[in-house]
């Protein structure tokens, strides 16, 4: 389980040389993420997705509030914690050098897996994520599709309990977009839990049991989409965005 | 070694071996050190070993007495006699290296500076001072004064260091120089590159969410910079002495010296250059962290090849030993000590003194760059 509790995020930024503005990209965010669970964070661009996210990955540190992974938080146990959790977002850069085993290989070695576990591991998503025509090929050389498949199988090298995909398909092409979504429905059979922000309402519609929409860095509602649509009396959670942030403005 | 420290370091290592531009300043800026060392030893030995007849002719718009004309054959001196103006048409063809005229008794010497007419002013200076003591002597000597007695007032003795040695330690303390640069050149690159260009190409990200402590990831990159630089030294130095070899026997101003490095020498090079490569590499990594750009961080790391240049540079021209002060000076101290080993002085103390700073200074920069990377605004500003 994955309980976020009144997480607050505050930058600094600058009008001018002289004057600083403070803001919270992330106002007081509390939900939970039970085991076998895909929780979708939704919301438009700039809303506060990618940070809260980045602090639930250990990558920003809080300004306010904790993240629990079952009684496991970062201020006792930074590294167990990351050694059970994966992070995939939209710009996850993988190193270009590197050949998709030589990557993988040494995701395993960074997770401690043991040697033998580990080759068996390789072989077993290269067989499942169709890796095998290119893995000894350099990253460099892959489309971009191949390229995502080489980060989802970087994601599972460790078998990890955890999943904070920020973004994941933003950009992607519908078969690459696919290839996520159905690992994503397969390691929720597994009992794992899935935090995933998108700012495409359908695809969160369809892949989520339960629902975060934040705007402005506040969570303005939260629940299964049903609930959602049911509660702001909307077809879509599209519709039902826009009817509690009052329509579309500028900023948005 | 911890296990994620080796994971780092491995994974660092293999980037920069496979990296072209990386492996291109590891590599290929020591191939210089040879061209410096012969460059250097083929100028001094034309310098030395210049023919006088390529700079002995000299123009006098007036006659010589007998006097003058002996001690211009004594002294090499070719004569050649002419109004000021056939004189000066051939001084701008090059038919003589400079002219001289007489105004009352003032003798004006006419040359452009160019390098053959700087070592005729340099004859002709000579040649007026062995006149003018000539006839200094001439006139004590009609007015019944001892000339000795006047003009031996004065006995300097001169030490000059042995002509071949004076080369020999010149070489040695440039090529150190320019090891020093190779060093720095080579941590330029890849201490840009696994910052600023890892935080450019979107990995960083990435590394930070493995079960990884940040204090291991930058010392996993130090020692990852650290390791090119001291390749870089090492490679560069054994160029040295190979080079210093082959100098010995190709140039004669080197002729019965021993211009390669004695065995300790050797060893105190090398540790030498192994803290300067921990130093530096350490360094460069802090700068280049705080840079959000690969250019940026180029940028901001250029001048830093100037600063190890310079401060060597300069304490070897106005010739200063190591003391304990300047052996905690960075970048100071690694060449006053190898300037003084070179010149047969190796003080434990000063070694000792400038090995314990370096380590203070590398361990104040890990602690900056540790701290950078748990600064946001250095990891996700854009």
């Amino acid at each position: 389980m994955v309980k976020v509790e009144n997480l607050k995020k505050k930058f600094v930024t600058y009008k001018n040389k002289k004057e600083k503005e403070e803001f919270y990209a992330n106002n007081g965010i509390s939900f939970e993420a039970t085991n076998g669970e895909i929780v979708g964070i939704l919301g438009p661009n700039g809303a506060g997705k990618t940070t809260l996210l980045r602090m639930i990955a250990g990558i920003l540190e809080p300004t306010e509030g904790n993240v629990f992974f079952d009684e496991l938080n970062y201020q006792q146990n930074e590294i167990e914690i990351k050694q059970k959790i994966a992070y995939l977002s939209g710009n996850t850069k993988l190193y270009d050098t590197l050949s998709t085993y030589e990557l993988l290989k040494m995701c395993s070695d960074i997770y401690n897996v043991p040697k033998e576990k580990a080759e068996e591991r390789i072989k077993e998503l290269a067989t499942i994520l169709n890796l095998e025509h290119f893995l000894y090929n350099k990253i460099a050389n892959l489309s971009t599709g191949q390229t995502q498949r080489v980060n989802i199988a970087r994601c599972l090298v460790h078998n990890p309990q955890y999943y904070i995909l920020d973004e994941a398909t933003t950009g992607l092409d519908i078969i690459s977009s696919q290839i996520i979504l159905d690992f994503m429905k397969q390691e929720k059979k597994k009992g794992k839990t899935i935090l995933y922000s998108t700012h495409y309402m359908e695809e969160a519609e369809n892949i989520c049991d339960k629902v975060i929409m934040i705007n402005k860095g506040t969570v303005i509602q939260a629940g299964t989409p049903e609930e959602i649509k049911k509660q702001t009396g909307t077809t879509c959670l599209r519709d039902a965005f826009f009817s509690m942030i009052g329509g579309v403005t500028d900023e948005e | 070694m911890k296990n994620s420290l080796k994971n780092i370091l491995r994974k660092e290592l293999r980037e920069l071996l496979r990296d072209k531009k990386s492996l291109a300043m590891m590599l290929v800026i020591p191939i210089f050190i040879p061209l410096v060392i012969m460059g250097m030893s083929a100028l001094f030995e034309m310098q030395m070993n210049k023919d006088v007849k390529q700079y002995n002719k000299i123009g006098f718009v007036y006659e010589l007495a007998e006097e003058e004309k002996n001690i211009a054959q004594e002294m090499n001196v070719e004569v050649i006699n002419g109004t000021e103006e056939e004189l000066k048409q051939k001084y701008d063809k090059d038919e003589i290296n400079l002219y001289v005229t007489k105004q009352n008794k003032q003798y004006i010497i006419h040359t452009n500076g160019s390098e053959n007419s700087n070592y005729a002013k340099q004859l002709v200076e000579n040649y007026f001072n062995v006149y003018k003591q000539s006839l200094q002597q001439q006139y004590l000597q009609n007015n019944h004064i001892n000339a000795n007695e006047v003009l031996d007032i004065i006995k300097v003795e001169e030490e000059v260091e042995e002509k071949q040695n004076f080369f020999a330690n010149y070489i040695k303390n440039y090529t150190f120089l320019f090891i020093i640069m190779a060093i720095t050149f080579s941590a330029t690159y890849p201490s840009t590159d696994t910052t600023a260009g890892e935080k450019e190409r979107g990995t960083l990200e990435t590394l930070l969410t493995f079960p990884i402590k940040a204090k291991d990831i930058i010392i996993g990159k130090f020692l990852g910079v650290t390791i090119s630089s001291i390749i870089t030294g090492v490679i560069s130095l054994i160029l040295a002495i190979i080079t210093l070899v082959m100098a010995q026997n190709m140039f004669t101003i080197y002729e019965e010296v021993n211009i390669v490095y004695e065995p300790i020498n050797m060893v105190f090079a090398m540790v030498i250059i192994v803290a300067y490569s921990f130093f530096i590499s350490g360094l460069c990594i802090a700068i280049a962290s705080t840079s959000k750009t690969f250019k940026e961080a180029q940028s901001t790391l250029t001048p830093l090849t100037f600063v190890s240049f310079f401060p060597g540079m300069v304490a070897f021209m106005i010739n200063i030993s190591a003391t304990p002060l300047l052996s905690i000076i960075p970048f100071l101290n690694y060449t006053l000590i190898y300037t003084d080993m070179i010149n047969g002085k190796i003080d434990y103390w000063n070694i000792v003194l400038m090995l314990i700073s370096t380590i203070i200074y590398i361990g104040i920069v890990l602690k900056i760059i540790i701290k950078q990377y748990q600064s946001e605004k250095i990891l996700f500003s854009k």
